[in-house]
């Protein structure tokens, strides 16, 4: 992909810097000096970005997407200029935690954000962001937690089935010094000074639509172009595409978009199931796969699934998408009273994992995988009992 | 909890059907804020101003604010009394209040502006109505606004009624059995689990709520009504109706912890192993021949000249 290849992911520094085009030397090689003579040199930026990482499976460069276990199941974290669709539970109650964590993650590596709902203010949103746990203080409440929660039974070393203590454990607690995924405390809000230190832009659809506009048929609905616009708005001026050379240090955009395809966007995916515009939501994921896949960013949407009348627009949304993560609550439903399922909240699915310059993706040995929000930490266990 | 459904704000759904018909709940919760000093608005659609104000006293009927769409609903008289713009005129009119009065507005009904106005237009303006207060630095400026919608499911199909149920904050759903109505209630606070409650009630001739017990008012974690329910009582319990038996004796339990599993090298098997067996029998095999034996002790092999 484009944007890997102009980044630099792997960050060599060795001795000697390797200039790609000399004027006068013979050699490639030249002595790494003061650089200040050279005002737009054209060798690669040897500086990784804050808060990504190569991927250790084909060198594709990841952002973490707020919570290690989900990064762990996707293989190391979110490829840079992909899209993470979350389909929402049904009383979208742990779809938002998903979102904010995402966020939290960019100010907390100084990436820069845009947050776009047509719901809430995008202020109020980053106001309610969990704050990050610290190394030391984490681990003590870390194993506190571990600690309440063991049953006795669980203590016992199992002496038939002695080989399932050998499975690897998808609960990984707090590395002290990890500067990729971060946890959060979902009870405590982020300080405010964070927030006011980092570069944020919002969109807030009713703000910026106000009068009430003919949309013709096969179009997108204005509340998409408008948003489509102020993406590749921000995308051009702050230079995430490489279209303004940057002077300053590449970052991340980071782009997080609420309850796409309800109502509120103007969509009526959600109302009929043959409206009129049943190839916006299609199309404009389309064009955004297209931003996104020419600039140093990645986005999170959150889609409410459940109420798209026709289930073909899913498919499609499905494969439009990079990675489709599902989130199935247990409220109101059955399973909520299933002792079974006692110790969790809801169950996740991974829909799909792209295969970015590869042949196979990196699909995790585990299917059956369920989610349990504890008093402070969003967990993701394997689910022994399905 | 009926009576309390408006101090949440934000859109109540009221939805009933041919049987059980909510048009009077309707107007004992407009009485009700009429009667706690709120500013009550009434968008009239479905039936008649007279019809509607049928019941209720006269210092109430002042104190509601009527806008009548029933009579002329696409403005063909064109006189000043209409609201300019239709309903949703009216609607993105309330929008924009500044007083810190708290406001309720009765929508009768909700299906009638569902059938006649896109689906979409129709959700956006009634989010941008019901949260007005939900800035959290002007809170103290506009007050609370509580929309009351009617809204008849069986008219609707899934698509519309699911996108107006996933914006509301309180959705009532008539129902009862035997003559005796109820109502369950859902309430979705903002990031918290959705709470329930099914309230017996009947409302009396003068419009006021009269709270029953019923046969159970029960209180329980949410269930969704639109999925037949497991039996609510019993919990699923594995362990019965078992052919063999999954608990142990405490002696039981003593012989299976001190047994040693064939794959576990203690030590004791390792002094087993290595110490030389003292004096065990050997062992013998008896054999009786068979008729068909051969007995020949020759090897067979020794007339190769190899």
């Amino acid at each position: 992909m484009a944007a890997v290849a102009t980044c630099g992911s792997v960050a060599a520094s060795t001795g000697s810097a390797v200039a790609t085009a000399s004027k006068s030397n013979v050699t490639s090689f030249q002595r790494r000096g003061p650089r200040a003579s050279v005002t737009n040199d054209s060798g690669p930026r040897l500086v990784s970005i804050a808060g990504t990482r190569p991927s250790v499976r084909n060198g594709q460069l990841l952002v973490s997407t707020g919570l290690p276990a989900l990064d762990q199941l996707l293989g190391g974290g979110l490829a840079v200029g992909t899209v993470l669709l979350i389909e929402e539970d049904k009383y979208n109650i742990y779809s938002p935690l998903l979102f904010k964590y995402f966020l939290a993650e960019g100010i907390v590596n100084g990436h820069t954000l845009l947050v776009a709902s047509a719901k809430e203010d995008p202020a109020n949103i980053l106001q309610e962001l969990p704050a990050p746990l610290l190394d030391d203080k984490c681990k003590k409440e870390f194993d506190e937690d571990v600690y309440n929660h063991k049953t006795p039974e669980s203590n016992i070393k199992m002496k038939i089935a002695w080989r399932y203590q050998l499975l690897p454990k998808m609960e990984i607690g707090p590395v002290s010094s990890s500067r990729f995924g971060h946890y959060y405390d979902a009870s405590k809000r982020m300080p405010q000074e964070l927030i006011e230190a980092s570069n944020w832009h919002g969109f807030f659809l009713p703000e910026k639509i106000s009068s009430t506009l003919k949309v013709e048929p096969c179009s997108l609905t204005p509340g998409y172009t408008k948003l489509l616009q102020f993406i590749q708005n921000i995308i051009y001026e702050e230079g995430f595409d490489g279209s303004n050379p940057q002077k300053k240090q590449r970052n991340i955009l980071r782009i997080g978009i609420q309850n796409l395809g309800s109502p509120l966007w103007g969509d009526d995916i959600c109302c009929a199931e043959n409206g009129g515009n049943s190839h916006s939501l299609t199309k404009f994921l389309y064009v955004l796969r297209g931003l996104l896949r020419t600039s140093l960013s990645a986005c999170i949407i959150t889609m409410p699934t459940h109420l798209i009348q026709n289930k073909a627009i899913i498919a499609r949304v499905t494969t439009l998408s990079d990675v489709v993560v599902g989130l199935e609550s247990f409220i109101g439903s059955e399973r909520e009273t299933n002792p079974l399922y006692k110790d969790y909240h809801g169950l996740i699915h991974i829909r799909q994992i792209p295969r970015l310059n590869n042949l196979i993706c990196d699909e995790s040995d585990v299917k059956d995988l369920a989610f349990k929000l504890k008093r402070k930490l969003f967990t993701i266990e394997v689910d022994f009992i399905s | 909890m009926l009576d309390s459904l408006l101090a949440l704000g934000g859109l109540v759904l009221l939805r009933d059907s041919v049987e059980w018909e909510g048009r009077s709940l309707l107007k004992a919760l407009v009485k009700k804020s009429a009667l706690c000093g709120e500013q009550v608005h009434i968008l009239g659609c479905e039936v008649s101003e007279e019809e509607f104000r049928e019941g209720f006293d006269s210092d109430i009927n002042n104190r509601l604010v009527y806008h009548d769409f029933f009579r002329d609903p696409l403005n063909w008289s064109k006189t000043e009394e209409a609201f300019p713009g239709g309903p949703l005129g009216a609607l993105r009119a309330m929008c924009k209040r500044t007083d810190p009065v708290p406001v309720t507005i009765a929508l009768d009904s909700l299906s009638w502006l569902l059938l006649r106005l896109p689906c979409t237009t129709l959700c956006q303006v009634l989010h941008a109505v019901s949260h007005q207060d939900s800035c959290p630095g002007d809170s103290s400026s506009v007050g609370k606004v509580s929309v009351l919608g009617l809204l008849h499911e069986e008219l609707h199909g899934p698509g519309p009624v699911g996108a107006l149920s996933s914006l509301a904050q309180t959705e009532v759903t008539l129902g009862g059995t035997m003559g005796q109505a109820s109502a369950h209630i859902l309430c979705r606070r903002p990031r918290q689990r959705p709470t329930d409650q099914t309230q017996w009630f009947s409302i009396l001739p003068d419009f006021s709520l009269d709270l029953q017990e019923g046969p159970s008012v029960e209180s329980q974690p949410y269930s969704d009504p639109h999925i037949p329910p497991v039996s609510k009582n019993a919990k699923v319990d594995p362990t019965t109706h078992l052919t063999f038996n999954l608990h142990l004796s405490k002696k039981e339990r003593e012989a299976r912890d001190s047994l040693i599993l064939p794959f576990q090298f203690s030590s004791e098997k390792q002094q087993a192993l290595l110490r030389p067996r003292p004096g065990q029998a050997t062992s013998h095999i008896f054999y009786e021949p068979d008729a068909y034996d051969d007995l020949d002790q020759e090897d067979p092999d020794d007339d190769l000249d190899i």
